[in-house]
Parts: structure tokens; sequence; C-alpha cells
């Protein structure tokens, strides 16, 4: 479904911060992207959605019809196109705060109405009563009157999933979407995350390794913008470190008896691949 | 108590400091006649002249009604062109959101409407429109650019990033942005902004009547003008009931509307 090709961003004096990253996301996965901070996730996610220019590589995917969307090498008017069905829920701090949570929510029809009736507000009856839809699934529809800026964090991020699963994307992107949640908010997140992305795949960047072996699918490591690792979340704490450091893949407490656990050892068939590695692994990852 | 620390040099700076400053007061009072022996001359022919003033001819007040409302509708109609017009020169002189060639030639001819006051304003545009309200009400909406073009192309660009960027990431085009990212932060400031420029307007225009531009203030001039004090007082009384009326009112609906007491 979502095919990144040799994804690449050089800086002007060379410095690559992405180098060649190539994966594919199919039916059904829940995908943690993991990685120290500065690894590439987040301009990844970025790049996908064409929000940053890539030096080289491209970004595609297909639509229900067929229909092939790519966000790079793309003219603005593709590129809107493509965008719209996409769901990029970002750390809280995305929402218009100024606009109330029904107001925020309907924002993620905007690509798909015509700009004269978006200007002056006309979304219709049928519209407004789906992005309540929205916010009922996210336990949010009781807060749909109220001014986006006075909910906390976790009510926040509930309203931009509740956006991105209006916007009826093909696949989600969560750029850190629980980086700045306490624990109980972050698994009220997760709780969320997980059933959509059996509906649509979900790409996500998370801190929380702990939470990603329990409810993700599939592992991608960064590491300096190059992928070392796709394969299960069935990994140990000590493997998962070895994600983190910084060179050779090992832990620096561990002094080489950690090493990245096989990296690139993993390949999506989809549909239906995503069960037979969680079945694989522990038998919980992957599963509400 | 050591005197040491009281030494001259210790000070030397504060001292050269203010003698410069006195010496160039002193150099521009003299410039400017500034003469305490007149002041004393001048504040005596003052006292003797409050007489005339008072007491009031009340009896021009409902003369005055008329005038007093001009002014607020000279005010009624400029704040809000001025207000309109601004939105387009802040989106146009905004960082974030316009090309340098367009923000410079925005932001230069926002710094020429601020750099120059209303009355000049009012007496170039009295060449070509003539004297009379409409006059004022030009030459106060292009104030009122100059003021809140600034405020809100600098608010403009504080509206943060990555709101704008998640509402381009669902295919929003960059005037769908502005529509549901921009102008949503920015327009309760200007709000607030414009009902402040409002009673300012209030002020200016009684200025700007008196050159020419209708209202209270040409009812105030033509009264001085015509050695009318006590008619004058009453038209000198309207306006200060009209300034503090537009005072209260613009704090009472700011506060109502949430804000703030003093412009962003």
């Amino acid at each position: 479904m979502l095919e990144v090709r040799n994804l690449t961003k050089r800086l002007p004096d060379g410095r690559a911060l992405l180098n060649g990253l190539s994966f594919t996301i199919g039916k059904g996965e829940f995908v943690a992207l993991l990685g120290a901070s500065g690894a590439g996730k987040s301009l990844t996610m970025r790049a996908i959605v064409g929000l940053t220019s890539v030096s080289d590589g491209e970004v595609v995917f297909t639509g229900e019809t067929g229909k092939v969307y790519r966000t790079t090498s793309t003219g603005a008017k593709d590129l809107r196109r493509a965008r719209r069905n996409i769901g990029f829920i970002f750390q809280g701090c995305n929402l218009v705060r100024r606009l109330s949570v029904l107001d925020n929510v309907m924002i993620g029809r905007l690509g798909r109405i015509h700009p004269l009736r978006s200007w002056l507000y006309g979304f219709t009856d049928h519209e407004a009563q789906e992005a309540m839809e929205a916010l009922d699934r996210v336990g949010m529809a009781d807060f749909a009157a109220r001014i986006t800026g006075s909910l906390s964090g976790g009510e926040m991020q509930r309203v931009a999933i509740a956006r991105a699963i209006y916007q009826r994307p093909l696949f989600y992107l969560a750029d850190e979407p629980i980086a700045a949640l306490d624990p109980k908010n972050a698994d009220v997140i997760m709780r969320l995350l997980q059933p959509l992305s059996r509906e649509n795949p979900i790409l996500g960047a998370f801190h929380q390794p702990e939470l990603v072996t329990r409810c993700c699918t599939r592992i991608i490591a960064l590491r300096k913008g190059q992928v070392v690792y796709d394969g299960p979340p069935c990994l140990s704490p000590k493997e998962i470190a070895g994600l983190y450091a910084d060179t050779g893949g090992v832990t620096s407490e561990d002094d080489g008896a950690n090493p990245v656990p096989r990296p690139m050892d993993y390949a999506v068939n989809w549909p239906g691949h995503t069960v037979k590695i969680a079945a694989e692994c522990s038998g919980s990852a992957g599963k509400p | 108590m050591n005197w040491k620390e009281f030494s001259p040099g210790r000070y030397g700076r504060h001292l050269r400091f203010v003698t410069i400053l006195t010496v160039l007061v002193v150099l521009a009072a003299w410039q400017c006649e500034v003469s305490p022996s007149d002041l004393m001359k001048g504040i005596g022919k003052g006292l003797n002249m409050v007489g005339f003033f008072f007491p009031p001819d009340w009896k021009a007040f409902p003369e005055m009604v008329r005038p007093a409302l001009v002014t607020v509708l000279i005010c009624l109609v400029a704040t809000p062109i001025g207000a309109a017009f601004s939105v387009i020169f802040g989106l146009a002189g905004a960082r974030n959101l316009s090309p340098p060639w367009l923000r410079l030639t925005a932001r230069s001819l926002i710094a020429v409407e601020r750099g120059l006051p209303e009355i000049v304003i009012l007496l170039l545009l009295v060449a070509a429109f003539g004297l009379g309200p409409f006059a004022g009400v030009m030459a106060l909406a292009i104030g009122s650019i100059g003021m809140l073009g600034k405020l809100v192309g600098d608010a403009i660009e504080e509206v943060d990033a990555r709101v704008m960027d998640s509402v381009a990431a669902v295919g929003a085009t960059r005037f769908q942005v502005i529509r549901h990212a921009v102008l949503p932060e920015v327009l309760p400031s200007l709000v607030a902004n414009s009902i402040f420029r409002f009673e300012v307007n209030i002020r200016a225009s009684v200025l700007l009547g008196a050159v020419g531009a209708g209202g209270i203030g040409y009812e105030l001039n033509a009264a001085m003008n015509q050695l009318e004090y006590s008619r004058a007082t009453v038209a000198a009384l309207t306006t200060l009931a009209l300034v503090f009326l537009s005072e209260r009112a613009s704090d009472f609906l700011r506060a109502r509307m949430g804000l703030g007491d003093t412009p962003k």
C-alpha cells in the first residue's frame, strides 16, 4: 500500500539526514518507527506527507480504485490530492486552539471540498454528523463545542486522531503522538490507534518501547537516516537498547553483548502477513 | 561609611551623561524661545481668559449633537475599512506567508502609513477629495491600516508553523490554510485592536475636524475663530464626553469579548 523507495535528504554541505530509506507498509499493519532523537523519524514522516522536500527517492501509495499517488516529485495539485489520503496525527499542538473541537475535526475534510465552500465554512449537516461520529469514536463527542485551547494534552491528541479518522485516509502517520502524555493517557491513545490500524495501516514514531512491543505489529528502527532494523516487535529490552545505540549496534553498558537484532530480516507481503508475525512473537503484539 | 565609594570617578559616567543631557535641553529650550517670564505672563493671561469660557452656553448643545454624531460615524466607517485592509497588508507583510519582495513592499507601505500623522494624510487627501467627512474617513482609514497592519502582520508571524503544517497536511490549499489556521488565530487580537483603534480615531477625528474634515472638531474650531468662547466650551465638553464614552465602550467591549484591556 505505502511504498517508500530510496528516500534521501541531504543538506547543502552533503550530510545525509535520510540515507536511502526504503520500506513497504501493508494492510493491517501498525508499524513503529524507533530511533534516537535526530535519527530521522519525524523527517521521514514529513517527507512522506510532502511537508519537506527530499533530494532523492520517492513515496508511492495506491488508492482503493487503483489510483497511484505520489508525494515526491509532483505538482502542488497532485500533492494536495495525495495528502488528503494521508491522516497525519501530529503531537497535540497541531490543532487550531481558538477554534472549537468540532471545527478542528472538520478541517480534516478541507482537501475534499471546494475551496470556496470551505472559505464560507459551508460544511453540510451530513459532514458535521460524520465529524461528530469521529469524535464519538475517540470519546470526545461531549467536547464538540468546547474551544480546543481549553483541552488537556491527552484530549487534544484524541481530537487530532478524530480529525485523521474523519479525513478517511488510506493510511495514518503518527508523529510521536504520545510523547508529551502521561502513561495513562499514552495508553488511551495507543488503545485508540490499535483498532484503527486494522482498517488502515499506521506508521508511528514512538519513544516508548514497552508500548510498542505490546501494541505494534512491526518495528522499523532508524539510525542516522538509515534503516537498521525492520522486523517483528518481539524484542527484548536489551535488543531495543541496541536499536538506540549510537554506532555498531551495541549498547554502551553492554559492551558488545547486545547486537542489533538481525536488521532488515523482515519483509511485508500484505495482506494478512501481520497476523503471522504476531503469532511468531509473544502472541500479544498487534492484539488489542 | 566609606566615603571612597562616593568618589567622582565611580559616578563619572553618570555625571557626564546628566551634564550632556542638561546642556542639550537648555540649548533646545533657547532655540524654542522658552522663557520663564513669558510662561508666567501666559499663565496670567490664561487665567483671565478662563472667565470668557464660563459659564458654558448650554443652548448651543443641541447644535453639537449632530457634529458629534458625524465624528462617531466617520470613525465607524473608517475603522472597519482600515481593519479590513490591514488584514490584506498583514498577510502580505508576514514573513511566514509571503515572498520577500511582497513582504518588503507591504511592510514599507505600512511603515509610510505609520510615519505620517493623520493630519498630514488629510492635508494630502484634501487636494484630491476636497474638505469634508469623506477626506476624514480616508485619512483615518489609512492611519488605521498603518497601525493595525503592523499588528496583524506581527500576529500572523507568531502563528505556530506546526498548526499551518497540520492544515496543509490534509490537502488544503494555501488560502484554506490562511482561512482555517491563520485567521482564527489572529482575528481576536484584530478585533481587540480595532476597537482600541476606534477609540484612537475618535480623538484623531476631533483634530481632523478642526482642519476641515467636519464633525465636532470643526464646531470647536469655528467657535474659537468666531470668539464665541462659551459656545467653544460646550463643544470641548461634548468632545470630552465623546472621548470618555468611546474609551468606556472600548474597554467594555474588549472585556465582554474576553480580549483583554490593552491592545496587543
